[in-house]
Order: C-alpha cells, then structure tokens, then sequence
C-alpha cells in the first residue's frame, strides 16, 4: 500500500529524499538520507530501530527504496481469504529492503538481521535506478534507470531474470498492476507492458515532465458488466515532477483514449503518494499527497468515469511549531512522508528534519477542510540515546500541575446549598445587592479614613485597612493587617469591622490557613476572634453552609492527624520533662543534708543495689528490666522507660527527686490541651 | 532464437539451490494445509508476546551475530545488530532447558528439553538436523570439543537427586536416533545449570551445592571436595554457593555466595594445598558469574543489584560497573568471540553489552516480574496493550507487531533494588476520553495504619506527544483506591472519574477551568463524595451514554444519576460481594451485570429495577466488548478456566470453550480491530470486531487464533527467499583463498569470477573501443570471439572450461546485436525477449577442441591489449 512515492530523486530536486513505510500494518518507516544513511524508525514508539551505511554511501548514494512484501508462502483462493489470515497473524514480519543506487546497483538489505543480504549488480542497470517495485507473488523485482532499461531480477538466485529497453529516454517510475500481470512504466510516455511477453499493451500521453509516481487506484473496474480480464476499467494515478497536477488514468478496451480521465489538484510538486485501494465499486479511494511545501491534501473520490475540471482536496493538513510569547512566529514544520493505517481511518504522519523525523497518528475526521496541527518538536531536536536502550519514556511533571492535598478546596467535594435552585436564585440576588452596597460604603470608608488621618489611632485605622484591602484584594493591605500577633489589637479590629466584609475576611483567611503552617498560626487567632465575635451575624446568612465548606473541610483535614499528634505530643512531653528534671538534679548537688532528713533505710538499699547490677551485667537485662517493669506503671513505653533509668541512674541518690519528676510527668500530661496544642501549632 | 532461448532456460542447470531452504524441513508448512485450517476455522488457545526469555543463559553464534535463547518449548534466534527474532526452532514437545553450540561445527546449535530429547539445529536457515531421544527429562546441557559426547543434568531415582551424566551421541545418518548409552559423572549436584562448568577444555568439571564444591578431573578420574564452614553461627550463615564458573584456561575456579562474595579457587588439584581469595562488592546474592573468553582476564558478575560488575585481573581493586541496569542479572553470557556480553534479567529482557561495558540492544518480551494489578487496558490512541511494567512504569506493548513500545515511567523514583524493601506501587491505572487522559494511583504501604496513596493525572499533550502531568491528589481516599473509572460516554462535556475506595466513599472528579486571570489552566477536583451505610465501595461503572454510575457497595450495588448524582436505586441479592461490575452496550445497555464472590453472576434490568436472570458461575473476568453487545466471562473451576461468551439479553451464551488455560486467569480484555474479520461461523462471529486477550496468573498472555499452528508460528519460514549473494571484495583476493579454492571449487570459483570481471571488463579501454567499433569493420563475431575465449583460457593457467561461456557471453551481449545465426555461445541476457544464460556450452566442445585451445595458450596475445 505504502509503496509509491519512493523513486522521486532527481538531480534537481532535493527534496525528494526515497522513504517507505513497511506494507501491511506500517510498523517501520524506511528512510535514505542524502548523507547515504539508510535508517528504519519504528512507527509505534518513533524510535529509531537500526541505521546502515552502505559502504559505498558516498559514490552511491541511495536513490529509491521498497519494502520487500511481508507475504505467507505462495497463495491460493480469492483476495478474500487472505486478508484475513493476514490480519489475524502478528506474524507478517517484514524483512527485505530494496535500496536502488545512483551507481545502477540494487541492495537487498535485511532489517532483520541489521546487514546486507545482497548485492544485484551484474548485468543490471549502469546508470542511476529510478525506482524500484517488487512484485507481490512471485519473488521477482523489476527496477527502472536513467539507461532506458528496465530488469526483471530473480530475488532467489540475484540474477538478471530479463532486462529491456523501457523507453528512449530514462524510466522513471513503475508500478505493477493488483493481479500481477501487468507492469506500468514511467519514461517519456507512460506504458503498460505484458509481463509475460515484455510487450506493450498500451500508450497514454500526458504528462509534459518526467514521471514521479505510479500507482493504481482500484483493483476492480466500476463497471462489472463484461468479465474482468485483471486490467482492463482499473484506474492508476500519475504524479510529475513540477507538475501540481496529479493525473487519473483509465485501462480501456479499445486502443484510442490516450488522455488523463481526471486530475487532482495540489499546492506543490507531489513528493510522497500514499492511497487506500477501493475494493468495489461504492468504496472511494482515499489518497493523501505530501507536497514539496510540506502540506498533505488528501482526496476522498469514487472513481466513476471521465471529469473534465480538476479537483480539489478534500482537506489539507498543515504542521506548525507554537508561537511562543510574542516574540517568535509559528513556523511551518513540513510534513515528509504520510501513509494511511490499516484501518483507513487514521493517517501516519512523518514530519520534521529528515534526520530527527516524528512520526505520528493522525485520526481524519473529514469534515474539516483545513487542519493545522500544533507540534513542539523542539524536544525532538535532541537525539535520545537513552531511551533507545531503555525503552523508558518519563511523562513530564511540571511545577505548573495542580496539587490537592487534603484540605485544599477541590480534594473533597465542596459542600453545595441543600436547597434546589429558586433559592440560588434568591442568594444571587442578594450578592448583587452587595456589590452595589459596597460601593457605596467604600465611598463613605473612604472619607472616613480621610477624618481619621488625622489622629491616626492605630486601632481604628486597622478596620479600614482591612476593609479596603479586602475590597480591592491589595496583598499588601492584607499582609499588613492580617500579620499583627497582638491579640487585643485583632479583638478590636474585628469588633469594628463593617459586618459585610466578614465573609470576605473568612474567605481570605481560609486561603490563608491553606499556605505555609506558620502563617496559618496567626490566621487561626483571626479566625478565632471573627467566629466568636460575629457568630450571630454568621447564623444569620442562609447560604452559610456552602460559605463555609471549605474552611470546614480545611479543619477537619487539619485536625484529622489530631489524635495521633497529640499522642506523640504527650509522649514527647514526657521524655522532655523528664529530661530536663534530671539536668535539673545534676546542676544544684545539695543532696547530703536532705538525705540526712529523709531517712529510709531499706528501700534505698534495695534500689542501689539493682543500679549497681544493672550496670555491672548485660546478661541479667531482661530479669531487671521486669522487675522495673513490676515497679513502674505498665502502660509507659519502651524508650521511656529507658529514659527513666537514665534519670534514676542519675538521680539515684536523691528519693525525693524521683518523686519531683514523676509529679513534673503528670503535669506534662496535663499540658495536653488540645486547644492550646492547636494554638501553638 | 526466441524458442531456442526458451529451451536453454528449461535446461539451464540449477547450479547452486539454496541450501536447505527449499528442503521439506518441519518448519515449513503446505500451502493446502493453510487453507484446510482457514476452512476449518477451529479456535485455539495461542501465546502472544512470548514465554520468558530470562530461563536459561543465552548462547551466542560464533560470530556474535545472532543470540540463542530459550523460551517456552521454542529457541529464539535474535540478531544482536537488530534486536529482532530471525528465527525460531521450535520442534521440542515441552520446556527447553538448556542449549549450546555445537563445539565442532560452530554453526550447528544442541539444545535439551524435558521431553528427553537432544535436538541438534542448523540455526542459520532454522532447520532441525537431528534428533537424539534420551528418553528421560533433561535439565541442562553441555557440550565440550573433545569428545564425541555431550553432558546433561538428569534426576533419574528421586526427584530432588540430579546426576551429571555424559552421553553419546551415535553418529548416524537417520533423522532419529536413540542415544541411551549414558555414563554417570558426577551425582548429588543441583538443578540448576549455573552450578556446573567445565574448565581448561574439559579437563575437569566443577559443581557447587549448599556449601561445598567438588571437582571431578576427567583423566584422573577423581574428584575433589571443598566443604566452606556451614555453622550456625551468624558470620557463616550465608556461604552457601550459587554458581559457579571455570578460567577458560588456568586453572582456576570462580564461585559466587549468597552473601555476596566470589571466591576464587587455585590449586583445587590437591585438596590440602588449594587456596582461594574473595572479592567482594555484592552485597547481595551472586547471581551469575562469567569469565572473559578468550583471555580469561577479567570476570563478570551479577546479582540483584542489577549491576554488572566486570573484575580486571581478579583483583578486588580493580572494578568496572555498569549500572542502572533495570531488575536483578539472572544470567550472563560471553560471546565466543570475547565482543559481547549478554546479561539475562528477571523482567524477561536480555541486554547486549560491549566489551566495554556500554549497553548496546535491548531484547525485552512481555515484563513478567512482578503482579499485574492494574489489568488490562488498551490505550485508545496507539492501540497498544497497557499493564504493569517495570516497578513503577506502566508498559506499553505493541500487540500488532508483538513487542514492547516503551516502558511509561510513572512514579519517576529511583527503584532500589533490594530484597524486602517496601516500594511504591503502581495499583490502578484507567484512559479516558480517547486516550487524552490518564489516571494513575500509587501506594505504598508499611504498616497497617500507614498508607501513602497518591492519583496523578496525566494529559496528553499533542504539541510535545507526550503525558504531562496536570493534577496529583495526595491521599484522594483514606483507603486504598478499589477501582477506578473514567465516564466514556460521546457526548459528555467534560471528563468525570469516579474512584472508589475502601473507607466506604466513592469520589467523583471532574476536569473544571480553575484558571486565574493569568494562565488558562484545567484541573481536576473533587465534584461529588458519595457512601452507602459505610459499606466499603468495591466497584464502579458508568453506563455506555454515561448518564448512568453504578457503584457497588459490597453486596450491594447502587444506581446514581451522574447529572445531579442522586441514588437512584439499589440493587441487593446478598450472594456475596459483588467482585465485577458492567454494564450492558448497545442493545442491551438496559442490563447491568454484577459477578459476585460466591459464584454467581446476576443480570439487572434497569427498567424494571428487577433481576433478569441469574446463574452460577464463578467468575474471574467479565469484560464488555466496546463494539458490541457481547460481553465475555471466564470462570474458575477446579480443572481449569472456561470462556463464556454472551449477550446479556440472550439466555443462552454465544459461544463456549472449555478449559482455555489450565490455570488462573486473571484479567482478560477486548482489543478492537483496525480490519473488521469476517467469520462466517456463528460461534465465532464475536471475535469479528474485536479479538479478545486474557493474562493467566503465571502472566502468559494468551488469545484466540483461528489460524493453523504452521500459519501462526512460523514468521520468517515464509520470508522470500533470497539467496544471500554478495560480491568478494578485495581482501579476500589478498588473503588469497582464491588461488587456493581453486581446484577444490570450480564451479563456485566461476560465479565469482563473473562477478568479479564484470567491472574489469567494462573498464578496459582496449575492449570499450573493441565494442565501440562499428559492426561491419570488425571481423566476424565467431571468429573474434574463439579467440578471445582462448585468451581468456590462457590467464586461467588451468584448464578449467566452464567459466568460457560466462566471460563470453558479457561480451556477446554488446557485441552482437544483431549479429543473426548464432554462434554456439548464447547470451546472458537478450534485448527485449529473455533468454538465461546456458551452460551447457562446455559439453558440446568437442576434446579436439579443447587440445587445440590448450595450444592456443602458448601464442601471444598480447596484441588484444593494443587494439
């Protein structure tokens, strides 16, 4: 399907770089370079499979190529039947690459096994191979050149099967009819030869330059009436160098219409030809043209007989690089080859250098008559070395990808007015009435500053500043209101707060809350302050619920984590206390008078005496530890009670001292108020 | 001349077939068989994307063109070049295990197989040779140069006592032979062929197990034993062996540990005087060791690590490492040419490095380490297969040309390689919106109460044709994430994913324009929570049109408006929790369908709010056919899995097949076709539009195939068959083989002469003007021409004829165009009618002929040269 366009390279036109993509399900797309790379990307993940040079790149440089078809072994039954088992198989794996030199020479080279196969030199062409087709059943290849000539070559045995003289001046293109019997031939005049007898079987004249591409179109006539010889009604399609027009002809019975039956017009010199054969008659043929500008047309047409004006494309497709900013224009990116998928319905575009090319699937939706794809190939520039090996593709995360933790608006559903909608309505409204209040009060707030500029009580000054800077929504206003810590100084701004602007200022605070943890501290007295104060006002609004959500769901996420901080708190506190009492026993030693007052003689025996044995021996650990565990309460963990003997073992001489500390622990758990807790967090 | 032409082309000898290709070897199949399956159009049970490839060590051809690696019951031939399968032998009935090169023929491969055959293969063209019948299982093979007999591991008594026994391999001329003439080596050895190697060509072999190594020298016939402290004491607890690999010419012995050391054994002749000094990097279990072929100076290991580290000189100092490799080195190999390594990995891929350590191609099959959890999905716009990949990636497999595209790297941490390490999972993953969207969830879990679970959403950027990441949810549930949806539907405006989690909420997001005045951004939040009595929410599942969200709760499944998200009904059969949740397609998107644990599978009708029908079947997939109504189920039973395929509207199922994998399948899917099929037969009218691919547990992934095994399995059997013909170059004149094949080769040597001359001719001035020269002043062709048949005769020096007709015949060609009765020699190739070339010209010189020829040689020539 995807075997035209290839021998496009003339002399003159450098654009015609030779390039296939692999029959059957385009898994690879073959490309010759000018620099005489010859490099097999892969369709699927635009990765590049395998690179040759041939070894004489430099004299010889590639000028077409073809895909050598990916064909089961020699088949009977109707086309049919063999779709099908073709399309089930995974199997149709694609191997040969025919590479026509500028030298005549043809290489056979293996994709699989990344080497030359061989070399068809002898007795073949001795000027430059303009195109290259292989036949589809029987193994044979036929190429054309700039000496006249076309060869059959035997691809089993690489030698010369039969070479004649294709025309008076060079060959340029040829194409091998759907049944396999026909062979059409580009030079001067376009011939359709017997492949059997080597003999022309008919003319057509039309064409003013040389013949670029070949193909045909229907593999069965329109018109079923007479019994199908294989040839005859079948459509074929000419391109031309400098030519915008891409010419349709007609296999007739009789000898006499030489002329093109229709034309279709494009914007440049066609450079790649890919076209979806109709199978009947209703079937339209869908043929997409790369131009040398870099544009795709593609053209969806039933072929039914003889049009007199040239058409159009149906829709044209067009790649560009973003505009970024101001500064730089889109530019054109050219598209280099396209080929339709298997399924018709969607195009494989190949765009870009032909060094870097990206390759890429399009679904077509025709009824857009113009499309223009959006691409960034600026990433593409760079080769991946990498990648190639690894076959790892990292999605980007930019900084610019929205984050939801827990308590940011957006995470849990926002909580919606219960009521249907007449009461939506209503609260509209009166968010209308607002705006219109507001600005009035601003007017008024504005003189009142303007009084008060005077005195510049500090205390009243802060209600304004606050309001103005929540109406106009000034960072700076806010920040200087809202980062104060003297409580009583908040208490009285919020006290003389107009009361409109307390939503707006619970709205602001909640978006604070959410930021770092260290501001969300000084917006918690706020908050504190305006839900004590303005309570009855709050209760008063019937849209409070869904106001609120989000401040709701904040705390409840915040104090989620509560429990488990205060635990951790509680613990901490206690090592801590702890701590610090026995440092507090080491500093001031004046134990010697009191242990003279306190005088207990046995206990104290009995505990320097586990100290000592403790100390002496690791072994008896675990028999003290349980005696430990027999004195102390139960439920202390681990680590402190490994933080308690350090401070026995210091404090061992001192009874009182102990006593000290375990009443300090219960003041540490009694520290754990959890509003203070949330306070100072 | 026409018909004369035609009749040389009939006789024309056949002077070279190309070998073997043409040969009815197994591997090419008739192409009446072909048709004979279409037509019978039975389906079968077939693997796609592979077995592991990671079983054995792989083997290298001589030239280090191709790599042998085993694979299920197969042997695949991989080019190193291309990464690409040339072939693969397949003929063994059950598991291969083990291959090697045929050490006397180096392009014959010997490969083993536990259905107690030896197969010997000529992997060039892909053709088995012979066959050796053991008639027991075998786990492993070597083959040494020296002698005539190959070594397989065998377990003949018990069935954990493996023997390393030698056999003979009878020399005979039958395709089938039996070798049973076996001699016992060594006994009590392990399994595993890492634990055996042969050193210094044969001379000796060494097998480690648990905690000793012993050494059997074959000409002295004795063994030697090595026992490392096996005490229960902590230092020494992990000095079990784990490999072992022989210097290819000292004597000298390299054993991997599972602490991670490698020791190298000396002297190992004299079990009082050996010596053994440790290297030691690994800091986990010596996976594989390999010494450098051809010098022996350097060794390479491997472990979980997934580093290579290369020991220069054997010394502790001197280290190369090459990283990052992906998953633990299972295997590594050493081209015989010393060029490449190849490194085996537990992720079923195999890597080819340089000699100097740089990776150069990567073989990857289907990644098998770890649990598929994420199921089966299609990606919309590549129409790839997507499912866990690497730790952390999501694999992207091309099932159209059957290997991986690329590995998605998700998480985008660094994986740590290392045993019991808890890591971050990837557990959910789902497309929507035509592949414009992707959402994944990730977690990672230490402790019961600990859980880390983050969704991230990905958009696919045309511009950069890419995943970009746009909204990440930490902790989007307080539980783990049970499934995850994405609402499909064609005419919804905008994206909505509903996931469901085990805290009892199921969350509704929505795509919502959160831009500020700034940048035009979209982001996904929150729209809707949703429970039911806290019962935890187990699965979701909107419906075609996506006005419909069914979401069950345990054993109950609810109906939700997805336009205003009010319950609209519940559904409850209380016959287990509800593990798979679908809705009906098309004409039959009134029916909801639920698989419950205990067995049964219930139809709701959505209009009627009633249960249509029930049955008891114990479900492990149950996928809907995004192209039609068809619905496929596979349920568990004792002796295997079975397939149902039904509509939910039609009692009775479409089509049945029993026992389709012998064990668990885990997750099934339907990929749509690019080409509809046209089965004709009812019973496999559902597989028109889509096919249908299924994951066992042991991770094979398996479809249905109407084709013939032949049709299906032998890719490259089928390839044109070219003859592989390149023309000599220049060196190989100076290496002078030329002169030297000469005699022995005669009819090779013409073909290359002719190829070789070609050029020559066409360059000579003397001949250019010779043919230049208009055709009335030359003397006549058949005179020319016996006489530069003998000139040509004369610089041969022998008396070698046949290569006359072919010089002569380039020069007839230009010469004689029009020159009528022909002479005896006939034309390579003719203007417009084809004629071959015939050869047969040398028979009708007569001997006479050739005497005088002889004679001509002594005469002068040169005067050819100064025409």
């Amino acid at each position: 399907m995807a075997a035209g366009g290839g021998g496009v390279a003339e002399p003159f036109s450098p654009a015609g770089v030779p390039c296939a993509f692999s029959p059957q399900s385009q898994a690879y797309f073959a490309l010759a370079s000018t620099d005489g790379h010859l490099r097999v990307w892969e369709t699927a993940n635009n990765r590049l499979h395998q690179e040759y040079v041939p070894s004489a790149h430099l004299s010889g440089t590639c000028t077409c190529l073809a895909w050598a078809p990916a064909r089961l072994q020699a088949k009977e039954g109707p086309q049919r039947k063999k779709r099908k088992s073709e399309a089930v198989g995974t199997s149709n794996q694609v191997d040969l690459l025919a590479l026509g030199t500028a030298v005549g020479s043809i290489l056979l080279y293996s994709t699989v096994k990344g080497e030359l196969h061989s070399k068809l030199i002898s007795g073949g062409h001795d000027n430059k191979v303009n195109c290259i087709q292989w036949h589809q059943d029987n193994g044979c290849l036929y190429s054309c050149s700039d000496d006249k000539h076309i060869v059959e070559w035997n691809t089993q045995t690489c030698k010369v099967k039969c070479k004649w003289k294709g025309d008076n001046s060079s060959v340029s293109s040829l194409c091998i009819s759907p049944d396999g019997k026909m062979l059409l031939s580009a030079g001067r005049t376009i011939k359709l030869w017997v492949l059997e007898t080597k003999e022309v079987y008919r003319h057509f004249t039309g064409h003013a330059t040389p013949v670029s591409s070949l193909m045909f179109t229907t593999i069965r006539p329109p018109n079923e009436s007479q019994p199908f010889d294989g040839i005859t009604g079948l459509y074929f399609l000419s391109g031309a160098v400098h030519d915008r027009l891409l010419n349709v002809w007609q296999v007739r019975s009789e000898n006499k219409e030489k002329n093109a039956v229709m034309s279709f017009t494009v914007t440049d010199e066609p450079v790649y030809i890919d076209l979806t054969l109709s199978e009947n008659k209703e079937e339209p043929v869908k043929l997409a043209v790369v131009c040398r500008d870099g544009q795709v047309h593609l053209f969806e047409h039933i072929l039914n007989g003889y049009c007199k004006k040239p058409l159009t494309s149906n829709c044209t497709i067009q790649i560009a690089t973003p505009g970024k900013g101001k500064k730089s224009t889109p530019k054109p990116i050219p598209i280099l080859a396209a080929g339709f998928c298997a399924d018709k319905m969607s195009l494989l575009l190949v765009y870009g250098s032909w060094f870097q090319p990206t390759i890429e699937r399009v679904a077509l939706n025709s009824k857009e008559p113009h499309m223009c794809l959006v691409r960034d190939i600026s990433i593409c520039w760079a080769p991946k070395v990498e990648t190639a090996v690894t076959k790892v593709r990292t999605p980007m995360m930019n900084s610019e990808a929205k984050v939801l933790v827990p308590g940011i608006p957006g995470h849990h559903a926002a909580i919606k007015p219960a009521p249907p909608q007449t009461e939506e309505i209503e609260s509209k409204r009166k968010l209308g009435e607002n705006e219109v209040s507001i600005e009035e009060r601003l007017g008024a707030l504005d003189i009142d500053t303007k009084k008060e500029k005077g005195n510049l009580p500090q205390t009243n000054s802060f209600p304004v500043l606050l309001t103005q800077g929540l109406e106009s929504n000034d960072f700076e206003m806010l920040n200087k209101v809202l980062q104060t810590k003297n409580l009583n100084l908040i208490k009285r701004t919020v006290l003389r707060m107009p009361l409109h602007a307390v939503i707006p200022l619970l709205q602001e605070l909640t978006k604070r809350l959410q930021g770092h943890p260290n501001s969300a501290v000084l917006m918690v007295q706020w908050l504190k302050c305006v839900l004590t104060i303005h309570a009855s006002y709050l209760s008063t609004l019937p849209d409070l619920v869904p106001q609120l959500g989000t401040l709701y769901q904040l705390m409840e996420s915040r104090v989620k984590t509560f429990q488990k901080l205060s635990h951790l708190h509680g613990k901490l506190i206690l090592l801590i206390t702890q701590v610090t009492a026995s440092e507090k026993t080491k500093g001031p030693t004046c134990p010697a008078q009191k242990a003279k007052l306190v005088y207990e003689e046995e206990s104290s025996e009995e505990e320097s005496d586990d100290e000592i044995a403790d100390k002496d021996s690791d072994d008896n650990w675990d028999e003290d530890e349980e005696e430990k565990g027999s004195e102390k309460d139960e439920d202390v963990d681990e680590e402190e009670e490994e933080e308690e003997e350090d401070a026995e073992e210091k404090g061992e001489e001192n009874g009182e001292d102990r006593d000290v500390a375990s009443e300090k622990e219960l003041n540490g758990d009694s520290d754990l108020d959890p509003e203070n807790e949330s306070e100072e967090e | 001349m026409r018909g004369w032409g035609s009749v040389s082309r009939g006789k024309r000898p056949i002077n070279r077939l190309p070998s073997g290709k043409l040969g009815a070897g197994p591997v090419t199949a008739s192409p009446c068989a072909c048709a004979k399956m279409v037509e019978e159009e039975s389906l079968r049970v077939v693997r796609c994307g592979g077995s592991e490839l990671n079983f054995r060590r792989a083997v290298f051809s001589a030239d280090s063109k191709y790599v042998f690696c085993v694979s299920g019951d197969f042997i695949k031939v991989y080019s190193t070049a291309t990464e690409e399968c040339v072939h693969i032998l397949q003929g063994h009935r059950n598991l291969v295990t083990g291959i090697q090169l045929n050490p006397r023929n180096h392009l014959q491969l010997y490969s083993c197989s536990f259905d107690g055959t030896i197969k010997l293969w000529d992997y060039i063209d892909g053709i088995l040779i012979k066959t050796f019948i053991v008639g027991c299982k075998l786990h492993a093979l070597f083959a040494l140069a020296c002698e005539d007999s190959v070594f397989v591991i065998i377990n003949k008594e018990k069935p954990d006592v493996f023997q390393l026994v030698s056999v003979k391999l009878p020399k005979s001329s039958s395709q089938e032979i039996e070798a049973k003439e076996l001699s016992f080596v060594l006994d009590y050895i392990n399994q595993s062929p890492k634990c055996i190697a042969f050193g210094n060509e044969g001379e000796y072999v060494a097998a480690v197990r648990d905690f000793y190594l012993s050494v059997y020298f074959f000409k002295k016939k004795t063994t030697s034993r090595f026992t490392l402290s096996s005490s229960r004491n902590k230092k020494h607890a992990k000095n079990n062996f784990t490999c072992v690999a022989c210097h290819p010419k000292e004597d000298c012995i390299a054993t991997g540990h599972r602490d991670g050391k490698i020791r190298l054994w000396r002297n190992f002749d004299d079990e009082k005087k050996y010596t053994y000094t440790c290297l030691h990097w690994h800091h986990d279990l010596v996976m594989d060791l390999a010494f450098s072929v051809t010098e022996g100076s350097s060794l390479l290991s491997g472990g979980r690590e997934s580093v290579l580290v290369e020991w220069r000189e054997a010394a502790e100092k001197n280290k190369e490492f090459l990283p990052r490799l992906g998953a633990t080195i299972e295997h590594i190999s050493v081209s015989p040419a010393g060029d490449l390594f190849c490194t085996s990995h537990s992720d079923n891929k195999m890597i080819i490095i340089h000699r100097n350590l740089e990776a150069s191609a990567v073989i990857q099959g289907l990644v098998k380490d770890r649990n598929i959890v994420t199921g089966l999905m299609i990606d919309p716009r590549t129409k790839a297969l997507v499912l866990n990949g690497k730790p952390g990636h999501l694999q992207f497999y091309s099932l159209q040309s059957d290997k991986q595209l690329y590995n998605l790297d998700i998480i985008q941490q660094e994986y740590i390689n290392d045993y019991g390490l808890i890591q971050i999972e990837l557990t959910k993953a789902a497309f929507g919106c035509y592949g414009n969207w992707l959402a994944t969830v990730e977690q990672r879990q230490e402790k019961e109460t600990e859980l880390e679970l983050q969704m991230k959403l990905w958009t696919y950027n045309k511009k950069t044709q890419g995943f970009v990441l746009n909204t990440k949810v930490n902790m989007p549930h307080e539980d783990h994430i049970t499934a995850l949806c994405f609402c499909n539907a064609q005419k919804s405006e905008n994206p909505t994913l509903v996931t469901t989690s085990k805290d009892g909420h199921f969350k509704v997001w929505i795509l919502t324009d959160d831009s500020d005045i700034y940048k035009k951004a979209v982001g996904w939040t929150c729209d809707f929570v949703g429970s039911y009595h806290k019962y935890q929410a187990t699965n979701c599942c909107f419906s075609e049109d996506g006005s419909l969200l069914a979401v069950s709760f345990e054993e109950i499944v609810t109906i939700w408006d997805s336009e205003t998200w009010e319950l609209k009904c519940t559904f409850c059969q209380r016959a287990g929790k509800i593990r798979h949740l679908c809705f009906g397609r098309l004409t039959c998107s009134k029916y909801l369908l639920g698989a419950t644990e205990n067995g049964i599978l219930c139809c709701w009708n959505l209009l009627s709010c009633a249960l249509e029908w029930s049955a008891k079947l114990n479900m492990r997939v149950l996928e809907p056919d995004p192209n039609s109504e068809n619905i496929a189920a596979i349920s568990q039973s004792s002796t295997g899995s079975d397939l149902f395929v039904f509509r939910p509207s039609e009692p009775r199922p479409l089509y049945i097949q029993k026992n389709i994998s012998r064990e668990e399948v885990q997750w099934g899917v339907f990929v749509p076709r690019d080409v509809p099929e046209s089965f004709t037969s009812e019973a496999y009218q559902w597989l028109n539009r889509s096919q249908f691919y299924f994951l066992t547990k042991s991770q094979s992934l398996l479809t249905f195939s109407t084709q013939s095994p032949e049709e299906k399995l032998t890719p490259t059997s089928k390839q044109l068959l070219a003859e592989e013909t390149l023309p000599t170059t220049p060196f190989y004149f100076i290496l002078g083989k030329h002169r030297q094949q000469q005699q022995d080769d005669k009819l090779n040597e013409a073909l290359e002469d002719e190829l070789v001359q070609l050029p020559l001719t066409e360059n000579i001035p003397a001949i250019s003007e010779l043919l230049h020269t208009p055709a009335h002043v030359l003397p006549s062709a058949s005179f020319l021409c016996s006489m530069f048949v003998n000139s040509l005769l004369l610089s041969k020096g022998t008396k070698s004829a046949e290569e006359i007709p072919d010089d002569v015949s380039m020069e007839e060609e230009k010469e004689s165009v029009d020159s009528d009765e022909e002479n005896n020699f006939t034309e390579q190739v003719q203007d417009t009618n084809n004629t071959d070339l015939g050869k047969d010209i040398i028979h009708q010189l007569s001997k006479s002929e050739e005497k005088e020829l002889r004679k001509f040689r002594k005469v002068d020539y040169s005067w050819i040269t100064a025409l």
